[in-house]
């Protein structure tokens, strides 16, 4: 994902900001790292460039 | 004939069929250069990337199915593992764009896989329509609008009362006709 996202990605639980933890870059692309919510603390995995941003009740639960 | 064979033999990600298409279409004509665009349930990323190449718009897509948002990625697709439109700011987006899951389906005859996610509408057709429609709003910028396909056999004019109930206007955009169905994109707006 590219950083500017930032601005638009909320928190799902909260609708909050998030911060950039532990990210990996590749050229301008985050490839790797963790989305922290500033309100509730919530952190959501970015991998693979892709940041998954569902809330953590619906990480499970979905087919294979 | 289950929903799968209907569709294909693809199981993990819906591909590009004519309801992407038309909905491509319309996205088409209807969007421009500098408007800042999510497709929620962007599946192999398609109309995302037509919408990305044929206005200029950023198109950010989101997928419930993480099978799709690979497929997306590939395709160049900036892609977030989301909840419709959960994950992102108020007011962000000139306009959400929906090739929702639509069918009717009898609860017992469902089978469980990202297939059935991407097709089953529950038994009006209508469910994830109508959570998609309940939040929108909030996501959307004050001129924004909604690009939502709707099929005969989901019943368009249900979905239009629906999205006015919740301060929505709507017109229909496209209007083509397929064996089993008609196809409707509905612009909506505030």
């Amino acid at each position: 994902m590219n950083e500017s996202l930032l601005e638009i990605l909320r928190c799902p639980l909260d609708k909050a900001e998030l911060t950039l933890e532990d990210a990996e870059y590749d050229g301008d692309e985050i490839v790797s790292g963790t989305l922290v919510c500033t309100e509730c603390g919530e952190r959501y995995p970015i991998e693979d460039g892709i940041p998954n941003l569902l809330p953590p009740d619906m990480r499970e639960g979905t087919p294979a | 004939m289950d929903l799968a064979e209907r569709r294909g033999l693809e199981t993990e990600v819906y591909q590009p069929a004519e309801d992407s298409h038309v909905l491509a279409s319309v996205c088409g004509e209807r969007l421009e250069d500098g408007m800042v665009v999510l497709e929620v349930g962007t599946g192999s990323g398609y109309v995302a990337e037509r919408i990305e190449t044929e206005t200029g718009a950023t198109v950010v897509g989101a997928d419930l199915n993480p099978h799709a948002c690979e497929q997306a990625r590939e395709r160049g697709v900036e892609v977030i593992r989301g909840d419709l439109h959960e994950p992102f700011g108020d007011g962000v987006f000139d306009a959400v764009v929906f090739n929702p899951p639509y069918l009717p389906v009898d609860p017992e005859a469902t089978r469980d896989d990202w297939m059935e996610v991407a097709l089953s509408g529950g038994d009006t057709g209508r469910e994830v329509i109508e959570a998609f429609l309940t939040g929108v709003g909030r996501v959307l910028a004050p001129d924004g609008v909604v690009l939502l396909l709707v099929s005969s056999l989901t019943g368009v004019e249900e979905v239009v009362e629906f999205a006015g109930e919740y301060g929505f206007s709507a017109a229909a955009r496209a209007d083509e006709s397929f064996p089993f169905e008609t196809l409707t994109v509905l612009e909506l707006w505030q």
